[in-house]
């Protein structure tokens, strides 16, 4: 049954890169749901995971674990110090100078990088042998193995962190009513920093993933990535956890279905034709509650 | 002689009945409020009867024409017009602005007239910001009209939503809780303004809490209790009547029955 | 003298003249300017046209777009095809390009206005990315490799003055039954309905001349480069168009032409800080929504704040004169 392996082929690949968007989708979702903000430069924060990623991966004695935490520790420091600086003083403000100054923080971060690092694509080293297994007829790499793991992983310890941990129980009351939480004694900044770096952790993850497996690393990968994650958020269900991750997955599963189908050309299209439909069908998304609006 | 009428009327939520087979009939020039305690589902009559929600089962209608699935839109020039329970203006646009809006649904400007601002687009212009400026001197605002919506104070921008509402020359004006955070005169001044109003020959249909209000100025009250009309009748005839106290002016207060 | 300003035809007259003068003081100047900052007016012209239009969207109606980058790609393809492949005179194709851009506008606005805030962000950023995916692979628009061999038709003259002529009509729109509608929307859907306005239709509208704006604006930047690619119009394009609207003083008209002129010439001023150009450019935006979060020129009333200038200075003169 040759379709059958192919398909089963394609899920495999699809989940690995839909892993890789879900991790990303899940920052957005969680700030999103927290203080209703779209962090425009999570694509960036990505980008930068996947370059300490590749720095730490050059020096001699970092094996793939040591990188991973150290680009993930990083881009959760620098998640926390973007909000601090360039968010914060704007909370109060309309949700459209919060996007503006997200985009100023990755233009920011983007140029940085090319002044630092250049503009070129740089190869990723290798940080450990990749081998093929053959399962039946399809085949599965341990890249594969390893993000999908790495991504599974994160996202459950993400939802036991939010079920059953006194901060996870404080998030989840910011994201229902910031006012009556704060009221009921919840550190409101310091919620939302956690969320800030725990969702730009994830991106961090992720981009040291992308970068193995993609063995390419670049100042702007970040723009079409964070964006097709975003897409991936609103496509979920902005604002939910489990949604993220369906949305991350669906988006990853098309474009590859998208190339499988001889469409490479517009494998970027699809994520966004996909995202449309969806909306203009279900506007809040596949795990997305509708808005009540009461008059 | 019937103006607005709701036949049968039924809402639901999921599974709360917000409005229950409600028959109720609006006359020609007369002041009606509709009283109850809070989620009663006062308010959500008001967004039926503009088209906000579509009932469940039942028929609106206006002199006869019918009022369900025609879009809220559709509804001001018809001849309803309403204000909001909780203020809702249009707060970084200055008083005059707010109130020409509210003339919208009277005027036949387009895209070719705003870009050529022929002879006649001006003329409407002109009779519009005379209307507007009427209905602001008529709820005593003329003085604020360069204002920011947004800066007015609570009970001016209560007044504000009426002329807002007032300036299409509606048939019926529905007014939900206008007096609602005002302090005693305003509120005594409010009473005035809508029975002037009324003396203009537009009929009042009005959601009101304060007890003194309504006895003062309605002529009919019909009370509804957990989506259900339970009496109607003079503000003499409610007051007696036995099941209206036991629903809630027996407790001598209002019962908040927000049901979910 | 009042009556007389307020007679039609001596206003298009007046009209007239303001665009005669403009282009006349704009050929002047463009005979003194060096070429260097030539180019940085006409672009600033440009982008302006282009910001007016969004502001209509955005900032007067309300409607968040991150796909404007879109509807000027589609203006520059066009124009550039009607030129290029069928001989249209230059200012036609301009016009075609504006056309085509708003017929998509029209299209894309009645499905997904529907949708609100983010939402409808979401959908026009996804909008942009597949038009612009679509003119990659696509035989007519030379795909990645780009349009080669527009004319070089677009002066400094032509760009002020159609500038100059969006400028008036949106000034003309923001005090007419149409703008006052679109405000409305922006303010509060619910009671903007509630009054008798057909939101669909203004939203729809607002779209269509906004579209059209970014499709004009393309199409003299296709007039203006000669060579148009897709990745000219990609997402960060869309960004500096809203950036423009945003840092302005979203729905404020002078605040958008004040947001042209900083932000085209921002990264110009900044050149010779060399590679660290950008990482400032970034750096001001969020500083400039930190200390400024409604605009530069938000919540300020022009009119308002030059007639109090006006009665300060009277007031002054009469203190001298006791
Ligand atoms: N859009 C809605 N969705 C769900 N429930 C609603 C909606 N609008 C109103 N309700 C419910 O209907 C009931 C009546 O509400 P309302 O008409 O606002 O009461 P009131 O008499 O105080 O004006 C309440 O229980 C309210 O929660
Ligand atoms: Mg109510």
């Amino acid at each position: 049954m040759p379709i059958l392996n192919n398909l089963m082929q394609q899920l495999v690949n699809g989940l690995a890169l839909g892993g890789i968007y879900a991790l990303i989708a899940l920052g957005y979702t969680m700030v999103y749901g927290i203080i209703g903000m779209i962090n425009f430069a999570y694509g960036e924060i990505f980008m930068f995971g996947a370059y300490a990623g590749l720095v730490l991966a050059l020096t001699n004695y970092v094996n793939v674990y040591t990188a991973l935490l150290g680009a993930t520790l990083i881009t959760m420091i620098l998640g926390v110090v973007i909000e601090r600086v360039a968010y914060k003083p704007i909370r109060r403000s309309s949700r459209l100078s919060a996007l503006i100054s997200a985009i100023g923080v990755s233009i920011f971060l983007s140029s940085f990088m090319v002044r630092v690092k250049g503009p070129n694509t740089r190869g990723f080293p290798t940080l450990f042998e990749n081998r093929i297994f053959e399962i039946g007829n399809f085949q599965i790499t341990i890249y594969q193995i390893v993000i999908i793991g790495v991504a599974g992983l994160m996202m459950l310890g993400l939802h036991l962190f939010v079920t059953y941990t006194k901060m996870g129980r404080a998030m989840r009351a910011c994201a229902q009513d910031k006012d009556a939480a704060s009221l009921m004694g919840v550190n409101i900044d310091r919620v939302i920093s956690v969320t800030f770096a725990i969702g730009s952790g994830l991106a961090g993850t992720a981009g040291v993933l992308a970068g193995i497996y993609f063995n390419a690393v670049q100042p702007y990968m970040g723009l079409l990535a964070g964006l097709k994650a975003f897409a991936a958020a609103v496509l979920g269900g902005i604002g939910s956890i489990p949604g993220a991750m369906i949305g991350g997955i669906v988006i990853g599963l098309t474009e590859i279905l998208g190339i499988t189908v001889n469409l490479s050309e517009y494998k970027d299209a699809f994520a966004f034709a996909i995202l449309i439909l969806v909306l203009l069908f279900k506007p809040s998304g596949i795990m997305g509650r509708k808005a009540n609006k009461k008059v | 002689m019937s103006l607005l009428t709701l036949d049968n009327v039924t809402i639901r939520f999921g599974g709360l009945t917000a409005v229950d087979t409600v028959n109720l009939e609006v006359k020609q020039g007369e002041i009606l409020a509709l009283i109850g305690p809070n989620g009663a589902g006062k308010s959500t009559v008001f967004n039926l009867i503009t088209s906000i929600y579509q009932p469940t089962e039942g028929k609106i209608s206006l002199d006869g024409k019918a009022l369900t699935g025609i879009p809220t839109h559709k509804i001001a020039d018809m001849g309803i017009t309403r204000t909001f329970q909780t203020i809702r203006l249009f707060p970084e646009l200055s008083v005059l602005d707010n109130v020409k809006i509210g003339a919208h649904c009277r005027g036949k400007a387009g895209l070719l007239q705003a870009f050529t601002r022929l002879p006649s687009m001006k003329r409407e212009e002109a009779e519009m910001e005379e209307n507007a400026i009427k209905a602001l001197e008529f709820l005593d605002l003329d003085a604020k009209k360069e204002d920011m919506a947004k800066n007015l104070s609570y009970g001016e921008q209560r007044r504000l939503e009426i002329a807002r509402a007032l300036v299409s020359k509606p048939k019926i004006l529905l007014l939900d809780e206008p007096a609602a955070g005002m302090n005693p005169q305003e509120k005594v001044v409010l009473m005035e303004m809508i029975r002037r109003i009324r003396d203009t020959g537009i009929t009042i249909f009005l959601v009101e809490h304060d007890m003194k209000l309504v006895m003062g100025i309605s002529e009919r009250i019909a009370v509804l209790d957990y989506g259900k009309l339970i009496a109607e009748g003079t503000p003499l005839e409610v007051r007696s009547n036995k099941a209206v106290i036991e629903a809630y002016l027996g407790s001598g207060k209002f019962k908040s029955r927000i049901r979910r | 003298m009042k009556k007389l300003l307020d007679n039609w035809l001596v206003q298009f007259l007046l009209f007239l003249c303001v665009l005669g003068l403009t282009a006349f003081i704009t050929d002047a100047i463009g005979d003194v300017l060096p070429p260097y900052l030539l180019m940085i007016g006409l672009f600033i012209g440009i982008n302006l046209i282009m910001a007016l239009g969004l502001n209509l969207i955005t900032g007067v109606t309300g409607q968040l777009s991150l796909g404007h980058a879109a509807f000027m790609s589609i203006g520059a393809y066009a124009s550039a095809i009607a030129t290029v492949n069928y001989h249209v005179p230059f200012l036609g194709g301009v016009l075609i390009g504006g056309l085509v851009a708003c017929l998509f506008g029209i299209v894309i606005g009645f499905p997904t206005l529907r949708l609100t805030g983010d939402y409808l962000a979401i959908a026009t950023l996804g909008f942009a990315e597949i038009v612009r995916v679509q003119f990659t692979n696509m035989k007519i628009t030379n795909g990645a490799i780009g349009f080669l061999g527009i004319q070089g038709s677009t002066t400094f003259p032509i760009v002020m003055t159609i500038a100059v002529i969006t400028i008036i009509l949106m000034v003309w729109l923001e005090n007419s039954r149409n703008g006052r509608a679109m405000l409305a929307i922006r303010e509060d859907e619910i009671a903007s309905s509630a009054v008798g306005i057909n939101t669909t239709l203004y939203k729809i509208q607002a779209f269509a001349i906004g579209a059209f704006c970014a499709g004009v604006g393309g199409a003299l930047f296709a007039h203006t480069t000669t060579f148009i690619q897709p990745t000219d119009f990609g997402f960060m394009k869309s960004v500096d168009i809203l950036s423009i609207v945003v840092l302005g003083g979203l729905g404020s008209i002078p605040g958008t032409v004040i947001g042209a002129i900083v932000l085209t010439a921002a990264p110009e001023i900044l050149r010779p800080l060399a590679n660290y150009r950008m990482m400032v450019y970034g750096v001001l935006l969020v500083i400039i929504m930190i200390f400024r979060p409604y605009g530069l020129l938000g919540g300020v009333n022009l009119r308002k704040a030059v007639r109090r200038a006006f009665m300060l200075t009277k007031k002054k003169q009469a203190g001298r004169e006791e």
